[in-house]
């Protein structure tokens, strides 16, 4: 609570807060929010302009751009938040473990998480890609596979620094079970970083989701995806620009209120970071592991 | 020193290892029989069972999975991938061209990288908290946040057809190379930059730069000084950079038709061109673990404090 | 907080900026074009720079994988298929034998292949005699099982003998592939199943560069026996279709687009116009040469496209002129048949079969295909009525068809997958019969009929589409008695028998008529087509001085 206060002093931060929440909500309430079935066919309105009914005009095929930029957030924003959100369990769950109870544990799990880390995210999204065949769930599926161990290592690390302190070896000498000293002590003081590192990864993969359906190897027709609206509008870019507008600029729009609010988190949580040079080469080797993550697309 | 090279070069071989495995599994993943995957390859028109089965044989497909994998990772070190599906050549013959062009997009635009996000990074610095600085970070924030087809395709728009500077596509001369180092640049600059920023800003109150005040060096002395500091910062980021840019321009590859990894890899995908799929994901991540070895005993060399546990 | 407001300003100026630009695009674009018309003038273009969606592949004509335009400009056939009929090509003259069974070509004697090799009758054995040696291959054109020999006359005559009388030797000789001429000097080993080791043939242009994924490079062969062509050098640049080559076009890198031999435009009929509208490019279409259609592959049991009810219910939901008004601005008629009637004796009399969903619901209805209370999905005995529809990546239009014709069909309770690939791979799906429906076009006026139909009971093409119909031995002996048959009216009556089993089993749901469509530079003269929408004929364009 007192980070989100702290992010809320911010103006902009709550700003982009506030995009995201309304993002968020308007994808998940899609059905209701849109004015019309974003798959529906008027093939007489092909390309018409913005009218009362169809407030942003119409694609290629007379669909309403309005419902079907609605109806993208589900792929582009939501799936791509729940892939996340599933790596990150992953990565926590080994992180947790490898952290927590070092030795020979921490050694096999590192290595796996080493043998993953050196597929590029890229490289491995297109390999399964290319073996299951085009689809939005072998995106989902390659970005979970190819996050979670960089999560891992990251979580481990302030994992491993956590148990470092008195008051976790205090609790270990007079017994307290391990899993009872996970939950009370390690995973609340681990959250704000696994929720900084999380956020820092959110923007870049809507981006990569919205770039591999701009390619034709994300979502399939008829569904509405962002990447795969601004691949429409880009066979008519000259002879009809407006359309690449709309989800283009709703594209930047949400990927910098995300970037901005993982800012802002990584702000609130550590206001003097990287303050002096000794810190910022201790922390050179987890910015490599969390460049790793900065893959644009 | 010398020990801990050794000790991460050496580390980088069960990684390759690891990773060949991985590979090798991976054709298991397609939907199609790795049998029949060769025959239509030979274009033979009507597979039967039968045929598969001979197939299998003759290919060793029925002896134990380690010693197929044995055998395929030897002809993997030939560089004998096998033939592509669609044309019948010599998998290499297409890799091989490919990864030198996928190389040197990366290397330009690493360059172009380090040279945006130094000299931003170091003029910011100097600047803090004024003008310049905050519009350069605005700037570079929203530029971040942009998906590099839209920049792209708005920049061969603006700089290819309507200020007619620059070619719109492919590698035909040096100014082909322009546009895509530029966009890849923009959209890795802005991440660089900030961590060099930051680098910089924290040198600003480190004791040498107070006492150099302090004893009445120049400004310029004293910056100087800084540059040269932030000089290993770069090549430590350069060294950061490859591996990643290497293994994520498809999007730019395709967007300019530049002959590279990128849009061989895609236009495999949407043939299911297996064996080239297989050998891009092998050649790639080799490459991936080989520069970030280099990447990690080039920083440790600079930074000995760095080479903690590996 | 003043500084993150600046920010955020500063970075709003920016992306208004941008999208500004992009916004201003269409009066910005139309300014770029008339510049670029005066511009023009001085440096009016003396080659032709093409632009292809995909590599050239393979230069080698007796295989399939590569472009058939590039080998149409490099090699020759012995005959050429014109609009009057069969005429001289390689082959000076001919006679045919009483029985039907043997050709006699008399060779022109003024030609060599590009390495300097003399065109003659070994040659040509060395050449028919692998391309035979890989039959396999070839079983698609029924010639390469009827020819059993070739036989060395004199230097300059060459006889083909045949087991049974064939009646479209000719026309399947006259083909862009495989019974063309590659030097024996290219040969590896004696065969050219494997590869050659250069690619010398005796057409009007040579390859001279070839850099995979990036360009090929065609420059005129000067000692051509036709006469040197017009425009010496020839460029095919590849480019990603669509708005790449649109640029690419306005800019001036390319100055030539047309329609690829996989029926790929690569730029939307409204791009183009605005092309034309500014000038300096003209559009020329040829006349319809084909039927663009989505083929069915009866032969898949276990799903619903097997049943003749579901094809002939998807032949009824398709709204053929939406798509031809709306998709293709006019450009393509609707096509009811798979063979328009100007196609020889496809003139034929076939019951009516046009749009109308209300006649599809009741067909899938009395076929046992219930929909549900409140279901979208038609189903029967548990499985539901959806299949999988490949369409060619690279093509816009064939994308916006099949969204279109998904959604029509969801109206009438069926669902469609829609799988964007290569269109190698959509043409390998069909020789391997692994899809339910797929884009595919009639191969042109040089094919259509015969070749086109007696492609139905070839493997690599059509087998699979038609092995699964109920008539199918019926149909296959058919095909097989009109090729040997020698009388006209039973030819004629076999045709119409056989258009009559295909269309009832709506194996072939066609779309459109289309042609080829060709992009070029204002000054460009003589830009005509051949009878295959395969290739053009570059040797006979020339520039306006």
């Amino acid at each position: 609570m007192n980070m989100l206060k702290q992010i809320l002093k911010d103006r902009l931060a709550g700003v982009s807060l506030f995009i995201v929440a309304i993002t968020i909500a308007a994808g998940a309430f899609a059905p209701w929010l849109a004015p019309h079935d974003p798959n529906h066919i008027h093939m007489e309105l092909r390309y018409a302009g913005p009218s009362w009914d169809f407030p942003l005009g119409n694609d290629h095929l007379g669909r309403d751009v309005l419902s079907r930029l609605i109806f993208g957030i589900r792929p582009s924003v939501l799936y791509v938040f729940a892939a996340l959100l599933a790596s990150v369990c992953m990565g926590a769950i080994v992180g947790f473990i490898a952290g927590y109870f070092r030795g020979r544990t921490d050694a096999v799990l590192m290595r796996v998480v080493d043998a993953m880390l050196s597929f590029p995210g890229y490289v491995l999204t297109l390999a399964l890609i290319g073996m299951l065949g085009v689809g939005l769930e072998n995106i989902l599926i390659a970005f979970v596979l190819s996050k979670w161990a960089w999560f891992a290592r990251i979580i481990r690390t302030s994992v491993m620094q956590i148990a470092e302190t008195d008051y976790i070896k205090y609790s270990k000498t007079i017994g307290v079970g391990h899993l009872s000293i996970m939950a009370r002590h390690i995973v609340p003081v681990s959250l704000p970083d696994i929720a900084v590192i999380a956020s820092s990864a959110f923007g870049s993969m809507v981006l990569q989701i919205s770039g591999f359906s701009f390619l034709g190897l994300g979502i399939q027709a008829p569904h509405a995806e962002w990447g795969m609206m601004l691949n429409e509008a880009r066979t008519v870019m000259f002879s009809k620009p407006e359309l690449m507008l709309a989800p283009g600029l709703t594209i930047i729009l949400v990927v910098s209120a995300i970037n901005f609010l993982s800012d802002a988190l990584q702000g609130a949580l550590d206001p003097k970071l990287m303050s002096s040079k000794a810190k910022f080469q201790a922390r050179t080797a987890v910015s490599a592991a969390r460049l790793q993550g900065k893959e644009v697309a | 020193m010398g020990w801990y090279m050794a000790k991460r070069g050496l580390y980088a071989i069960p990684m390759m290892i690891v990773i060949s495995f991985l590979t090798f599994i991976l054709i298991h993943l397609s939907p199609m029989d790795p049998a029949e995957v060769v025959l239509e390859a030979q274009g033979v028109p009507q597979i039967t069972p039968e045929l598969i089965a001979q197939t299998k044989a003759e290919l060793g497909m029925d002896r134990p999975f380690l010693i197929r994998y044995a055998n395929w990772l030897i002809d993997c070190l030939q560089l004998d991938f096998g033939h592509s599906y669609v044309s019948g050549e010599p998998v290499w013959t297409l890799l091989g061209p490919a990864f030198l062009n996928t190389l040197q997009l990366t290397f330009a635009s690493v360059i172009a990288v380090i040279a945006l996000s130094v000299g931003l990074g170091v003029i910011c610095a100097l600047r803090e908290g004024r003008l310049l600085d905050r519009s350069v970070r605005g700037v570079s924030f929203f530029l971040t946040s942009m998906p590099s087809y839209l920049l792209a395709s708005l920049m061969i728009w603006y700089f290819a057809v309507k200020l007619d500077l620059l070619p719109t596509s492919g590698m035909a001369s040096s100014a082909s190379y322009v546009l895509p180092v530029v966009v890849i640049a923009v959209n890795y600059a802005g991440i660089y930059f900030r961590m060099i920023r930051s680098s910089m800003i924290s040198q600003l109150h480190e004791d040498y730069v107070l006492y150099g005040r302090a004893s009445g060096l120049s400004e310029t002395t004293i910056t100087m000084h800084m540059i040269r500091n932030s000089l290993q910062i770069a090549i430590s980021v350069f060294c950061m950079a490859v591996p990643i840019i290497l293994g994520s321009t498809v999007v730019v590859e395709n967007v300019f038709a530049w002959p590279g990894l990128g849009s061989l890899s895609m236009h495999a995908i949407l043939s299911r061109d297996f064996p080239v799929i297989q050998a891009y994901v092998l050649v790639m991540a080799v490459a991936f673990v080989l520069f970030n070895t280099v990447s990690d005993m080039v920083n440790a060399a600079m930074n000995p404090k760095l080479r903690g546990d590996l | 907080m003043r500084k993150s407001w600046f920010t955020l300003i500063a970075g709003c100026m920016v992306l208004a900026v941008m999208l500004g630009g992009c916004s201003g695009t269409q009066a910005g674009s139309k300014e770029a074009t008339n510049e670029a018309a005066h511009e023009t003038p001085q440096e009016s273009p003396q080659e032709l720079v093409y632009a292809a969606a995909k590599d050239l592949i393979d230069m080698n004509p007796h295989v399939y994988a590569g472009s058939n335009s590039a080998q149409g400009m490099v090699y020759e056939s012995l005959v050429e298929h014109t609009e009057e009929g069969i005429k001289p090509l390689l082959a000076e003259s001919w006679e045919i034998s009483g029985d039907g069974k043997s050709y006699t070509f008399h060779l022109r004697k003024d030609v060599n292949f590009h390495d300097g090799e003399p065109f003659n009758a070994e040659a040509v054995k060395l050449n028919i005699d692998a391309v035979q040696r890989n039959a396999k291959k070839h079983a698609w054109i029924k010639l390469s099982t009827k020819l059993t020999d070739v036989l060395v006359i004199d230097t300059h005559t060459v006889e083909l003998v045949l087991s049974e009388p064939y009646y479209p030797t000719l026309n399947e000789l006259s083909f862009t592939r495989p019974y063309v001429f590659v030097s024996p000097r290219n040969f590896i080993d004696g065969e050219t199943k494997d590869g050659l080791n250069g690619y010398s043939g005796t057409g009007p242009y040579k390859l001279v560069e070839h850099k995979v994924d990036q360009q090929a490079v065609f420059e005129a062969n000067e000692a051509y026996w036709g006469g040197s062509p017009a425009i010496k050098k020839i460029t095919g640049k590849v480019l990603p279709a669509g708005e790449t080559t649109f640029l690419a076009l306005q800019k001036g890198e390319v100055n030539f687009v047309f329609t690829d031999d996989r029926g790929t435009d690569s730029i939307d009929v409204d791009a183009m116009t605005n092309l034309t509208d500014a000038g300096d490019y003209q559009i020329v279409r040829s006349k319809p040469m084909n039927t663009k259609m989505i083929v069915a592959n009866s032969s898949q049991t276990n799903s619903p496209v097997h049943e003749r009810a579901v094809r002939q219910a998807i032949w009824q939901a398709i709204d053929r002129e939406t798509i031809s008004k709306q998709i293709f601005s006019g450009t393509e008629p609707a096509a009811y048949t798979l063979f328009s009637s100007n196609v020889k004796y496809a003139d034929v009399d076939l019951p009516q079969r046009g749009y109308d969903p209300e006649a599809a619901r009741k067909l899938l209805e009395e076929a046992g295909w219930k929909l549900a209370n409140g279901q979208e999905v038609r189903t029967k005995n548990g499985s539901k009525l959806t299949m999988k529809l490949y369409y060619d990546a690279n093509s816009s239009s064939q994308k916006t068809q099949a969204e279109f014709i998904q959604h029509e069909l969801k109206e009438i309770g069926m669902r469609l997958e829609l799988v964007g690939e290569e269109s190698t791979s959509v043409a390998k799906r069909r020789s391997a019969g692994d899809y339910e429906l797929l884009f595919n076009q009639t191969w042109g006026l040089a094919y259509d009929p015969q070749s086109t139909i007696a492609a139905f009971t070839s493997e690599s093409s059509y087998l699979h589409t038609t092995k699964g119909i109920a008539r199918a031995d019926e149909l296959y002996d058919k095909i097989a008695d009109v090729t040997v048959s020698m009388d006209e009216t039973t030819r004629k009556s076999l045709y119409a028998d056989i258009l009559n089993i295909v269309h009832e089993e709506a194996v072939f749901i066609p779309l459109t008529n289309g042609g080829v469509t060709i992009v070029a530079p204002q000054s460009l003269q003589g830009i005509g087509f051949k009878q295959t929408q395969y290739e053009l004929p570059f040797e006979k364009m020339n520039f306006n001085p």
